[in-house]
């Protein structure tokens, strides 16, 4: 029951994904053809990529694959909260913004990644220095998207809100939070990709299990087919986070697709 | 016709204490360094239940006035009463109409209505808000329209939801500033109707800021003229027609054209001496 101009769409839809599936195969198959001519020092060959995931499946990849997708998310969700959390009371309390300014400013400046040592020292070889680590990057980049955000709230909403009655905690929660919506969707997806290397980055430095072990195992005896499984893994993790940060946007922004 | 003579007369409600005074309040705002005076000191009363409209050139001081009472600024001299008590801070016996209408953005105009009946202060069961909801949305004509956003309505739409917005919680006395100056002339009068058959029922104080003397004198008790900046207070006009009145007709009448024209001539020379300054 669709209109011509639907069925011209889902059309065209139809033939770029059939364009995009004839392309990855073709990538394959001249992978595969210059692997197997003599170049699979360097780039391995997709079939032996496959027959590699295929035995890990049968083996140790979900205790690896547990491993950073925990430190990821448990890191992602502790830092993002706190980020987004700590941007809006900062944003909205101009003094206690001043006051604090010098020590976040100080911080940041540190390249987060370079606190990895000092975690691994501090936390050990689980999962603790990495959901750190991934916690403290996530929440710099939460806390300056959602802190810009809650100074950009209009102070005449403010007032209006105020003039209703409605008391601190109704503002923060009626208008500051959902305003600063927005700003913190951008910070997630901004910072979903540097905390899947913050926990990569851990994983390669000192760890007991993890995607980043596989990595560093398989590095030092040049078995580049298992240095090309870990990628690709880690690559199907990256995209699944961005399509995931991708819908929770959508859901949570609809008001501002109804304005465009 | 001596109706609309200008002798002092009796006010609808000049017995009762003025809901609304200020007492020599005026405002200095800083910019950069220097003074900037938005408002002489004034005074004014304004006596529950009394309609008055604040006209006068723009940049004159009318919405700094609004501000005052609402509380959103502080006076710089003198003092502004509310009930007999000074106004410090967020005046929350009002409802605050703006210039700039306040919704916001991410609810639909219906849950926008509803806000202030989602607060704890007056916290409303929900069936009874829904139904409140849409009582409002009927009056200011947005059935239909619940579930857009404020961004998808039209200026004089967002007007309208903004207004039903500040009336269903019906506070004691309605501070408005150009409320209708974005709507067009048909529906400007339709709006005019329902705001005065509102305030009449609900028994509101009303201080309305336009620039539109025709709405003044349709609306209003007492008209004041301020005058270009810095704001003062330059005359006040008692509008002596009685009530209710017919909104959609009443300008045809000769009392409205001779109010209108005694307006218009104070404003006139008040735009000229302005420029002068």
């Amino acid at each position: 029951m669709s209109t011509p101009s639907q069925q011209a769409q889902s059309g065209a839809r139809d033939s770029v994904v059939g364009w995009q599936v004839a392309l990855g195969v073709a990538l394959l198959i001249g992978w595969e053809i210059a692997g197997r001519a003599g170049a699979a020092r360097w780039v391995s060959e997709p079939s032996k990529i496959a027959v590699k995931l295929w035995i890990w499946l049968g083996g140790p990849l979900y205790v690896h694959l547990a491993a950073t997708v925990t430190e990821l998310v448990t890191g992602f969700a502790i830092g993002a909260s706190l980020g987004a959390l700590a941007g809006m009371m900062l944003g909205r309390s101009p003094v206690a913004a001043a006051v604090l300014r010098p020590v976040i400013v100080g911080l940041y400046s540190v390249p987060r990644v370079a606190l990895a040592p000092l975690f691994i020292k501090f936390f050990g070889l689980g999962y603790l220095p990495k959901i750190v680590l991934v916690g403290i990057v996530t929440f710099f980049l939460l806390f300056f998207n959602t802190f810009s955000g809650a100074q950009r709230i209009d102070e005449d909403l403010v007032h209006s809100m105020e003039i209703m009655g409605a008391g601190r905690w109704e503002i923060f929660r009626k208008l500051v939070a959902p305003g600063c919506a927005v700003w913190i969707a951008g910070g997630i997806k901004t910072a979903l990709p540097y905390a899947l290397v913050a926990t990569v980055t851990g994983e390669l430095l000192a760890t007991r299990a993890g995607l980043g072990l596989l990595l560093s195992q398989a590095a030092e005896q040049f078995d580049m087919t298992s240095i090309y499984a870990v990628l690709l893994l880690l690559m199907v993790i990256g995209l699944l986070l961005s399509e995931a940060a991708n819908r929770i946007e959508q859901r949570v922004l609809r008001w501002r697709q109804a304005a465009e | 016709m001596d109706q609309i003579a200008p002798a002092p007369t009796q006010s609808r409600k000049r017995d009762d204490p003025a809901k609304i005074r200020l007492v020599g309040a005026g405002k200095t705002f800083q910019v950069r360094g220097t003074e900037l005076e938005a408002l002489k000191p004034v005074d004014l009363g304004v006596g529950g239940e009394e309609f008055v409209a604040l006209v006068g050139p723009s940049g004159c001081g009318k919405s700094t006035i609004l501000n005052l009472v609402a509380g959103l600024l502080a006076p710089s001299a003198g003092q502004v009463l509310y009930d007999g008590e000074p106004v410090t801070g967020p005046n929350r016996r009002v409802g605050y109409l703006t210039q700039k209408d306040t919704l916001l953005p991410w609810r639909s105009t219906a849950d926008n209505i509803r806000i202030s009946l989602e607060l704890k202060c007056r916290a409303t069961p929900r069936a009874e808000a829904t139904d409140r909801v849409a009582q409002m949305m009927e009056l200011v004509g947005l059935r239909g329209f619940e579930h857009h956003y404020p961004a998808e309505l039209s200026g004089g739409m967002r007007k309208r939801a903004a207004l039903a917005r500040t009336l269903i919680y019906e506070p004691e006395t309605l501070l408005m500033d150009e409320p209708f100056g974005a709507l067009d002339a048909q529906l400007k009068l339709l709006m005019l109707d329902q705001l005065q058959r509102l305030t009449r029922h609900r028994r509101m104080t009303v201080l309305f800021v336009t620039h539109d003397l025709g709405e003044a004198i349709t609306l209003a008790d007492r008209i004041v003229v301020v005058s270009a900046r810095p704001g003062r207070i330059r005359a006040v006009h008692e509008v002596r027609l009685p009530r209710p009145r017919d909104v959609f007709t009443i300008r045809f009448s000769e009392d409205f054209a001779r109010q209108h024209e005694r307006l218009w001539d104070e404003l006139k020379d008040d735009i000229i001496k302005g420029t002068d300054v």
